[in-house]
């Protein structure tokens, strides 16, 4: 086989720079797909690590219905089998805290607006979400230390819109568990900025001992959201945990059940992207095929005396084809390296696109891109190349199959 | 016992919607271990003879057998693997795979037979020496000169042991001098290994030697002679042109 192959290979440089141009479109093709798919990795991976880190972790322990509707009726005591659960399972877990959640609506002398109110335990908190870090330091602001105490954070934009700064006072509305209203002055005790534009809009934060007593709902948790070593081992994690939970009702919700629209929004904009690719591919497939074509009417007599002296139209065709092979996977390995290393850079240096920060927030990707290379990115770039490549063949391979011999040796 | 038995074989070509016959019904007989031509003028249908004969082209009436197969009922896969182990070919224009070196051209026909590797280099290799190539055996076609490359053609041709080499006008792209140590290869391993050959030609020089000489003309078999030994001639002995010696054969007679 090595002088089949060693036919293939040679035939590929006897014209090297119709070669090299095919393969540098494959490579250039590749490449595209490499960073490309980089970037909107880069940002879904951001996307998905700041919703994770500002609101859903990884594991959410929770009663049934509770993801579907934030009512104050799915709120329960937390039993000993959950802590249990949760030390047991073997699950490489780096923290879970316990929340109270219910909607209600935040005014100031300026406005008021509907809002999320979530009442955290500000020491367990740091283990699960990066609010601490995302609250500010600075000119009075401060994260909340005191589950009881009557204070609140509020994000930066809702405190300009809303006019208020840390230590000004606003109201809280809330309907507690007998469904009455109430209402109380807090403290804004800082300000927040995430990543996530929409969940700055609409979320506010309160110690949870204080939440259960404007609610009514003392010992009681809307979820207690854990996070663990390793995002992708949350399915695992769930069915552990989940076993070892007995007390009925309860359900463990991974962070992919919990953000379905962001799990599908990614697999839509990957598989738009990989059809883009395709496309731009199939215009490659005629490249090769011409690049073949040209290739055999020039070899037409020579074929013909390979056939002659019995080589058969099974030879020739797979000849042609891995000629088409050969291109392909110079231009797939040159598109890799090429693809790999710049990507790999841009990862490293990341890019800086907060002249675009607003849009960026409201995607939830934050304004600097850090781009990622995927395993299975590099392997559907080699799944398209295989399929170009070989589309590519097809038709030379079965013409060059064909020739007659006795025609050919007379060819000149 | 033949090796190639032809029967009423006639090859018409169209042209234009003109049916123009190349060969016109001939009837042959080669005998193992013949070193015959085939000779006639250009457009006489001797190379198209040579193609019948192997199988790269189909008659239009008549039969062509070789040995016992009868390649007009062949299909193309047949035809081919009979070509690859029954039939060595040798071109004018010598034919060799470019971008092969010696070496490789004359294994790829045991590639496509499937000889193992080893045996493979060896047999290329000795076959090469025999041709006096020993030297050049890493040297591609291109880097070779014209005898040099057709000798590499005739190693290649008879590397896999077939039981006929048909040469068409093997020695029309060379020099005298060349041309007339080509056939002496030639001759030699007929002589040797008994392997039978079969010609086109319209050299003197290769009429001369065969020892058996078919005249075509105009797709018929004008005469069919059988001669000596086929050895080199005396120097400046002008190379056989009349037909003493002549015997019209019942198989070689044209059919008209």
């Amino acid at each position: 086989m090595k002088i089949f192959f060693l036919i293939c290979w040679r035939n590929l440089w006897r014209h090297k720079r119709r070669s090299l141009i095919v393969i540098s479109s494959v490579a250039v093709g590749v490449f595209a797909i490499i960073l490309a798919m980089g970037l909107i990795n880069g940002i879904m991976v951001q996307m998905v690590d700041n919703t994770i880190n500002t609101s859903l972790g990884h594991l959410s322990i929770q009663r049934k219905g509770f993801q579907g509707s934030v009512r104050l009726q799915y709120a329960f005591a937390p039993g000993e089998d959950i802590a249990r659960a949760l030390k047991a399972s073997g699950v490489s877990i780096k923290g879970y805290a316990p929340r109270v959640k219910v909607k209600g609506m935040v005014r100031s002398s300026e406005s008021s607006r509907g809002v999320l109110i979530v009442g955290i335990d500000p020491v367990k908190e740091r283990s699960v979400s990066y609010l601490y870090t995302y609250t500010s330091k600075e000119e009075g602001s401060s994260f909340l230390d005191d589950p009881a105490a009557n204070d609140i954070l509020i994000s930066k934009s809702m405190a300009d819109r809303m006019e208020l700064v840390p230590g000004d006072k606003l109201v809280l509305m809330v309907q507690n568990a007998k469904g009455e209203m109430s209402g109380t002055g807090m403290t804004v005790r800082g300000v927040f900025s995430t990543p996530v534009d929409a969940f700055d809009r609409y979320t506010v934060f309160t110690g949870i001992d204080r939440l259960r007593e404007l609610t009514g709902t003392p010992g009681l948790v809307s979820e207690i959201n854990a996070v663990l070593t390793d995002r992708n081992a949350a399915v695992g994690a769930k069915k552990k945990i989940g076993a070892l939970i007995s007390s009925p009702g309860i359900e463990v919700l991974t962070w992919q059940e919990m953000a379905p629209s962001l799990v599908s929004s990614i697999m839509i904009v990957d598989t738009m992207m990989y059809v883009s690719f395709f496309i731009i591919f199939i215009t490659i497939i005629f490249s090769i095929a011409n690049t073949l074509v040209m290739a055999i009417m020039e070899r037409f007599h020579e074929i013909g005396v390979m056939k002659s002296i019995g080589t058969g139209p099974r030879w020739i065709f797979l000849m042609v084809l891995f000629e088409s092979m050969n291109l392909g996977l110079l231009g797939l390995g040159a598109g890799i390296i090429l693809g790999t290393t710049v990507t790999g850079i841009l990862g490293a240096t990341g890019i800086d696109l907060s002249v675009y920060s607003e849009t960026m927030r409201t995607m939830g990707s934050g304004s600097v891109i850090y781009p990622a290379v995927r395993g299975f990115d590099i392997f559907m770039a080699t799944v398209i190349v295989l399929f170009t490549t070989v589309s590519a063949a097809v038709f030379p391979a079965r013409k060059a199959a064909r020739i007659e011999p006795v025609e050919a040796l007379t060819y000149i | 016992m033949s090796i190639i038995r032809i029967e009423k074989l006639v090859k018409n070509y169209e042209n234009n919607g003109l049916l123009v016959p190349a060969v016109r019904g001939v009837d042959l007989s080669i005998e193992r271990g013949e070193f015959s031509a085939i000779a006639g003028p250009s457009g006489s249908g001797k190379t198209t003879l040579l193609n019948l004969i192997g199988g790269l082209d189909r008659p239009s009436e008549g039969k062509v057998f070789v040995g016992e197969s009868d390649l007009t009922a062949l299909t193309p896969k047949e035809l081919s693997d009979l070509r690859l182990r029954k039939i060595g070919f040798v071109f004018q224009a010598y034919n060799l795979i470019p971008v092969l070196t010696a070496m490789e051209n004359v294994e790829y026909v045991l590639l496509l037979q499937g000889v193992d590797k080893n045996e493979r280099a060896n047999r290329s290799a000795a076959m090469l020496r025999e041709v006096g190539l020993e030297k050049e055996m890493d040297r591609l076609p291109r880097e070779m000169s014209g005898g040099q490359q057709q000798r590499v053609a005739v190693a290649r041709a008879i590397v896999s042991e077939p039981d006929i080499v048909l040469a068409d006008e093997p020695t029309a792209n060379l020099d005298q001098k060349t041309g007339e140590s080509l056939i002496d290869l030639m001759h030699r391993l007929n002589h040797e290994k008994k392997i039978t050959f079969l010609f086109s030609t319209h050299d003197p020089m290769v009429m001369h030697r065969a020892e058996r000489l078919v005249h075509i003309i105009d797709g018929h078999i004008d005469s069919d002679e059988r001669k000596g030994s086929g050895r080199a001639p005396a120097k400046k002995k002008a190379p056989g042109k009349g037909k003493k010696g002549a015997t019209k054969s019942s198989q070689g007679k044209a059919r008209r």
